[in-house]
């Protein structure tokens, strides 16, 4: 598998590391918060849980052997085929993915 | 009152011995030493500073610095590579030690974090005919002259050893920045991947 970094080029994805899902949100739990109820499910779905679609997937990659950038990849998990790369800084500055 | 002297130390003294290794059949066909008069220093635009960064050094330095993976030359023997997104690494000639980040620091000052890395990298140059061939048995990226020139630079691994390279010349000729620690390594891997083509080491060679 090969993932075009914005910044780099395209490479192989040994100078890469893979984090995980790009559509998950760190919960606003103010510090002392209760950990029960809605409190408790926000972060048990931020932890624990995820999708496990057939086809396209949004994760964050890490170039980690390269310009060490944190990158959104779009993939089709069952093909592997790359269909969209953004750099996660500018994606987590306009607020359509949560910090890491 | 220390009772031992602490002697600056270039990071491949004690192990690139100079001389002519590998086969011996032809004329060596890689070229290795290590370049041990050069300055080092990571320069960082500090948050939305990116276009005044990129202004004032252009003033100061006379070249702007590569926003892609590129090389450029400023006035007095210093050059800029690319280093990441809005990261670049500067490179003095000759430098004099902790020359290079008073002398940047100046017309930065606000603008980007420079911090000297002189002693944290180890830069080795590998040029000749079959260069090109020894750096691909350990770096995944491709050299060939149709992908890489002269000033084209790239972060990657060779053996597993993140490194930062750039091409000088068509020979080709190519230098390698390695994190000192694993410069050992690093060595061990280069001149055994070179052994086929025979190989010439020099302990140091000047940087101009
Ligand atoms: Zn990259």
């Amino acid at each position: 598998m090969r993932i075009p970094c914005p910044y780099c080029g395209e490479r192989g994805n040994a100078e890469y590391a893979y984090l995980g899902d790009a559509g998950v949100s760190r919960p606003q739990t103010p510090l002392g918060a209760a950990l029960e109820g809605a409190t408790l499910d926000a972060w048990m779905n931020y932890v624990y849980l995820r999708d496990n679609p057939a086809g396209a997937h949004r994760e964050l990659w890490y170039h980690a052997s390269g310009c060490r950038a944190w990158l959104i990849v779009t993939r089709n998990v069952s093909t592997h085929e790359i269909l969209n790369v953004e750099a996660a800084n500018g994606a987590i500055r306009d607020g359509r993915v949560g910090a890491l | 009152m220390p009772d031992q002297a602490l002697r600056q130390r270039a990071p491949l003294e004690a192990l690139a011995r100079p001389g002519r290794f590998g086969a011996t059949s032809a004329a060596a066909g890689v070229m290795l030493s290590e370049i041990r008069d050069r300055g080092l220093a990571s320069v960082a635009a500090r948050k939305n500073q990116r276009a005044a960064l990129l202004a004032a050094a252009k003033s100061a330095f006379g070249c702007g610095l590569p926003t892609r993976p590129r090389r450029a030359f400023g006035r007095d023997g210093l050059s800029f590579v690319w280093a990441g997104p809005d990261q670049w690494v500067a490179m003095l000639d000759h430098g004099p030690v902790g020359g290079i980040e008073p002398r940047l620091a100046a017309s930065l000052k606000g603008l980007a974090s420079v911090v000297d890395q002189s002693d944290g990298r180890a830069v080795v140059r590998i040029g000749g005919a079959r260069a090109r061939a020894a750096l691909a048995k350990g770096m995944p990226i491709d050299l060939h002259e149709r992908a890489f020139t002269p000033g084209d630079a790239a972060l990657t691994f060779f053996s597993h050893i993140n490194v930062h390279i750039w091409q000088v010349d068509e020979t080709p000729t190519y230098e390698i920045a390695v994190p000192r620690s694993f410069v050992g390594s690093f060595w061990h891997w280069l001149t055994e991947a070179s052994a086929e083509f025979g190989y010439e080491a020099t302990g140091s060679n000047s940087s101009a």
